[in-house]
């Protein structure tokens, strides 16, 4: 089946950013505006993810652009990297599909006090301690099972439930985004096939592009901001990128169930039935939203228990307490989520629903819901990269606020289908290549890892580029990983 | 009958026999499609399941028809109630920790009945590849073509 291509209007908007105008299609409420450069502009061109920046410009309540991030790539109705903001005021929807399948999908890191020197020549044990201990693969259980009342209390309150069983700190959840719980979670909304996946796999990676990297810091761009997050050259970090498990799955799939016949019942077209929606000021709306928000505060109560575990290993492995390692959360941001916020839209203030589809919140220095230790740099946006490139730290600007509802990319964005990896990787030994360029891969199949090698992805260091250049979110700090372990 | 994994090109032997049922998957930027085509809807809907467990499944032929499930379905829409299967075959993947090799399917008004052979997953045997996180609805179609039925659908992996 041939790729095919976008072929509508893009119009430059500037040396960042590119307009599909709203007469593209009649029924865009709004233009479509896709920041990449162009260098990645050709890329955005090669699949249908411009026709679901329009599509999206169809649904009721959109304020000012239908907006994507330079790692766009196509996803369920909405692309990848995709984003808007809605008006419930104005008979604003919500939608599933820009939130995605994998609800708070997210990515953490962890600094230590470690250096390369230290952990350089054991990398191999290490990333086998970690490999050996850590769940992963697919539909894989784990040791921390909640069922009934213990799962629908995690629901209600993510990490601060964890926090009661001595497995968070209060400096974890003060360093997640949200304080790692949306409130107004609705634990009896979740559906009991919903529960029945997530009562083993909480504390469990997963599989597809999800893992846990142990990295150094291999390039500080922003001293200030770095020291800040206790970030240096050469210092050791771990990043961990999973989401909601089968319990998040499941609350997706169910909620597009619902939604079936709702557009037509308020009166929606939509030009992509995946686009399926209800006004945020409706039952069926607030019935999506209370039930994204429980998965949602089970995806961070997973990276906590992920993080958890990471310290234990670490702290038997080096002989020391997590702590005088100085493990400390640097952040945890959320990459597939929709949150209700407070934006300046043509200077008026409205709260909207804001939809982040592989799209990360950016918000700047100052702003109250950035964390005391960052409200003079900004919050910290962890971009992980793929398997044999970078990962990148950046903070939040005040373009974020302006151009995109506070938001930024999430990573480097696939170009390279699953299969076509898989069969690019044919008769190759990944692991031996990634070993090669000093990179130790533990995967739990061969497949999880031909179908995540470095070619099928764009480059996240073009894609971080353009967002530093579009002012939504600066370079902190370029990690480069040393061992990596995936489902 | 033929059996393809991982190529959108057909055998020889599937244009002599238009109607045989078979399935294939094709490729889909982050994803996986399954493309089913027979000559009954019985037989395309046990093919697409095929399709989805050779996905989940990296040895599909590994999975013995030990036991016998029973699913019943409720749906007047074919694309639907080919979605509504599927995911019926993925939550008891995901929750009941099963694997199915053989498919009896009846689509009736209003829905289908179908069994379902397989066994519990052993991870000793079975190599889990892929993690299927849903069916979707992206291009999702169950139509007639020429003498017998065509099935597309996208999995999210």
């Amino acid at each position: 089946m041939p790729k095919e291509g976008f072929h509508g209007p893009l119009e430059r908007i500037d040396e960042c950013s590119w307009r599909i105008p709203s007469r593209y299609k009649p029924g865009m409420r709004v233009e479509g505006r896709i920041f990449a450069d162009d260098r990645l502009v050709a890329q955005v061109r090669s699949d249908q993810s411009p026709e679901q920046v329009a599509n999206v410009a169809f649904l009721p309540g959109i304020q000012m652009a239908s907006l994507a991030m330079p790692d766009i790539h196509w996803g369920y109705g909405f692309c990848i990297g995709g984003v808007c903001a809605t008006d419930p005021a104005e008979g604003g929807v919500v939608s599933p599909g820009g939130v995605g399948y994998d609800i708070n999908c997210g990515v953490r890191l962890i600094r230590t006090n470690l250096d390369q020197k230290d952990v350089g020549p054991r990398i191999k044990e290490l990333t086998e301690a970690l490999f050996r201990r850590i769940p992963a693969g697919v539909g894989t259980g784990g040791p921390y099972l909640y069922g009934g009342k213990e799962l629908k209390r995690l629901l209600a309150e993510g990490v601060g439930f964890l926090r009661s069983l001595g497995l968070a700190t209060e400096s974890d959840i003060e360093h997640t985004e949200a304080g790692g719980c949306l409130p107004d979670a609705q634990p009896d909304l979740v559906s009991q096939r919903a529960l029945q996946r997530g009562s083993d796999q909480c504390g469990t990676l997963g599989s597809g592009n999800h893992f846990l990297e142990v990295q150094v810091v291999d390039e500080v761009c922003d001293e200030q901001a770095a020291r800040v997050m206790g970030l240096r050259q050469g210092g050791i970090c771990v990043m961990i990128h999973s989401g909601s498990r089968g319990l998040g799955y499941q609350v997706c799939d169910d909620a597009l169930r619902e939604l079936r016949n709702v557009p037509a019942k308020y009166g929606i077209q939509l030009p992509d039935r995946q686009l399926a929606c209800a006004p945020v000021d409706s039952p069926e709306g607030q019935e999506y939203l209370g039930a994204m928000r429980a998965a949602a505060n089970y995806a961070w109560a997973n990276r906590q228990l992920l993080m958890w575990q990471t310290r234990e290993v670490f702290a038997e492995f080096f002989g020391a307490s997590w702590e005088s390692l100085q493990m400390s959360l640097v952040y945890d941001v959320a990459h597939n989520i929709a949150k209700i916020e407070e934006h300046v839209i043509d200077g008026v203030r409205k709260t909207v629903c804001v939809h982040r589809k592989g799209a990360t919140r950016a918000f700047p220095a100052g702003h109250p819901e950035v964390p005391e230790r960052y409200r003079r740099i900004g919050q910290p946006v962890i971009i992980p990269g793929d398997m044999g490139r970078a990962s990148w730290v950046l903070v939040g600007q005040p373009g974020s606020m302006e151009r995109s509802f506070g938001t930024t990319c999430h990573g480097a964005g696939r170009v390279m289908s699953r299969t076509a990896a898989i069969a690019d990787a044919k008769g190759r030994r990944i692991d031996r290549e990634l070993a090669e360029q000093g990179i130790i891969a533990r995967a739990r199949s061969w497949k999880g890892l031909a179908e995540e090698q470095p070619a099928a992805y764009k480059d996240v260091s073009m894609v971080v580029d353009v967002v530093h250049r579009a002012g939504l979110a600066s370079k902190v700090a370029r990690l480069r990983p040393l061992g990596v372990i995936k489902g | 009958m033929p059996r393809l994994n991982e190529t959108h090109l057909l055998p020889t032997a599937h244009c002599l026999l238009p109607t045989a049922p078979v399935y294939e998957t094709f490729e889909h930027t982050a994803d996986i499609g399954i493309r089913a085509r027979a000559g009954t809807l019985n037989e395309l809907f046990a093919d697409a399941a095929r399709g989805l467990f050779s996905v989940i499944v990296g040895n599909p032929e590994s999975i013995r028809p030990v036991q016998d499930f029973s699913f019943r379905v409720q749906g007047d829409r074919h694309d639907e109630l080919l979605l509504d299967w599927l995911d019926e075959l993925l939550y008891a993947f995901a929750a009941r920790r099963l694997v199915f090799c053989d498919f009896d399917v009846r689509v009736e008004a209003g829905g289908l009945n179908a069994t379902a052979q397989g066994e519990p997953i052993d991870p000793q045997r079975h190599h889990l590849d892929v993690e299927v996180k849903a069916i979707t609805y992206h291009r999702l179609k169950v139509q007639q073509e020429g003498d017998g039925w065509l099935a597309e659908v996208i999995v999210d992996v």
